[in-house]
């Protein structure tokens, strides 16, 4: 059998996106759209080289990468921890639901300016922004987790006689690390977004920054290339936690 | 609510308690296992809690452990060490036909395949007494016929003490040595109790040609059907109250 990616339906996509790239560098060649406010293709790809090719972009890369990076990695942490001690305290869970039900609820980006004003426009800021964007979500994947493991296990395991300890281990972990898992996409989503509006906001590197800078001076092509590498490294980072979750969750796949 | 629940399963002895659903026939299995607290009353039991097997209806298997690792878990709980329980594991899961299924997990397991390995779970701790809600309702009437029959050659073998939960009439005859018949609520309770004089040992399909075979499934029947008619020493007019479907 022939692999999925060369059926009939790549063919169409592909054809799609090769049509449309063909079509807006035609119009835009012809004069038919104005090259200031949708640059051509090739005006994109060129502005895309250009990125590389003095080797600038790799400090802005970095930045966001490292705030993106320590976002995530803080914000798993921070909610698998906060997460299980709501769970397992209802103290903690009366304390913490309210607090994380508003941050839920709010686009929390809006943040951006305080954490600025707090810890300034260095990396630190990024790094919270994509910490709690990431900490929210986390915690309420762990806490519904626990919250919503199946009883039949928890009864099986009692009544093979295991104990508190045996039903963390057996039960309660693998379970919570199936729920992180299923998030760990969006988580990165998240992170990347925390660490690109903070950039956005206010900052002196970054992809975030570039974007700002692209946008003050109107250069449409040096904005879609941004948008495209963005994309391009997420998607990366997407196919990295999906083989993640699959090699952590292979029990799924029957 | 279920009173008047007084039923006695002596070593060796493979009892069942049947009853339309709703009759309580869980609640019971639960009191004895001391999953479900009971409001008055008292369960003896002559063997240690670690000696009691339970299966079921439902293979609560963890879905993200192998055949092999949930079989060694209870193995594991009681003090084997990782390689034991792992070997011995092995062993049940091949008595039980699962050769070379021990790396695979529940979700890539039919379900009979899944009901073997929560068999093996339960008989892998060697229990005196087994109790079991109803364990194969969830399996085709042929793979049920297999299991059940499998399942029945241990309890012989093993002389093991069991007490089964089903709705099944003729299962609990073919296979027990005695049949506690439990009525509807709204006060349900044990309502008559008969023994099944059919040697051992037994095969499950040929026990249902023995000649007292059908005349136990009639008996059952009248029990239940039975039901709504005031029993002989309480009051008339309160029954007819409490009578309905």
């Amino acid at each position: 059998m022939r692999p999925a990616w060369l059926g009939v339906r790549t063919a169409r996509r592909v054809g799609a996106l090769v049509f449309l790239l063909a079509g807006w560098e035609g119009l835009s060649r012809l004069g038919f759209v104005d090259p200031f406010y949708a640059p051509p293709p090739s005006t994109v790809a060129s502005a895309m080289f250009s990125l590389f090719a003095d080797g600038s972009v790799w400090t802005h890369l970095e930045a966001t990468f490292l705030a993106a990076f320590l976002g995530l990695a803080g914000g798993l942490v921070l909610g698998i921890v906060l997460g299980f001690a709501a769970a397992l305290s209802p103290f903690v869970a009366d304390v913490l639901e309210p607090v994380m039900i508003l941050l839920n609820a709010i686009p929390r980006v809006i943040l951006a300016p305080l954490f600025v004003i707090w810890l300034g426009i260095d990396l630190a800021s990024k790094v919270a922004l994509a910490l709690i964007l990431v900490t929210v979500l986390i915690f309420f994947a762990v806490y519904s987790g626990i919250k919503e493991v199946d009883p039949r296990l928890v009864e099986r395991v009692r009544t093979l006689g295991g104990g508190r300890s045996v039903l963390v281990r057996e039960v309660y972990v693998p379970s919570v690390t199936a729920w992180v898992m299923g998030n760990l996409k969006i988580a990165v989503g998240f992170a990347f977004t925390g660490a690109v509006v903070g950039e956005f906001v206010a900052s002196s590197r970054g992809l975030g920054y570039l974007l700002q800078f692209a946008q003050s001076t109107y250069n449409a092509a040096l904005t879609i290339a941004l948008i495209l590498l963005i994309m391009v490294f997420v998607l990366v980072l997407f196919a990295l936690a999906e083989r993640l979750e699959r090699r952590l969750l292979r029990w799924r796949h029957g | 609510m279920l009173e008047d629940v007084d039923l006695e399963v002596k070593s060796g002895q493979f009892a069942s308690l049947v009853g339309p659903s709703g009759s309580g026939k869980t609640s019971v299995l639960r009191a004895v296992t001391q999953l479900q607290p009971m409001l008055a009353g008292e369960v003896e039991l002559d063997v240690d809690r670690k000696d009691v097997g339970i299966l079921f209806q439902e293979d609560a298997l963890l879905p993200w452990r192998t055949a092999r690792q949930n079989v060694a878990l209870g193995l594991r709980i009681h003090g084997a060490t990782p390689e034991d329980a792992d070997e011995a594991a092995d062993r049940w899961l091949s008595l039980l036909g699962l050769d070379g299924f021990g790396d695979r997990y529940p979700l890539q397991l039919s379900g009979g395949q899944r009901k073997r390995v929560a068999i093996a779970q339960v008989l892998a701790l060697e229990p005196k007494l087994l109790l079991m809600d109803e364990p194969f309702a969830s399996l085709d009437a042929i793979v049920r016929a297999r299991i059940t029959e499998e399942l029945l050659g241990w309890v012989e073998r093993e002389n093991l003490t069991v007490l089964l939960v089903t709705h099944d009439l003729e299962e609990a005859i073919s296979l027990s040595d005695v049949v506690y018949v439990l009525s509807q609520g709204p006060r349900a309770g044990v309502r008559a109790r008969h023994e099944v004089d059919i040697d051992r040992p037994r095969h499950v399909r040929q026990s249902r040609h023995h000649p007292l075979f059908m005349t136990l499934v009639q008996r059952l029947w009248d029990d239940l059907d039975n039901e709504n008619a005031p029993p002989p020493q309480a009051d008339p007019t309160s029954v007819a109250t409490e009578s309905g479907p």
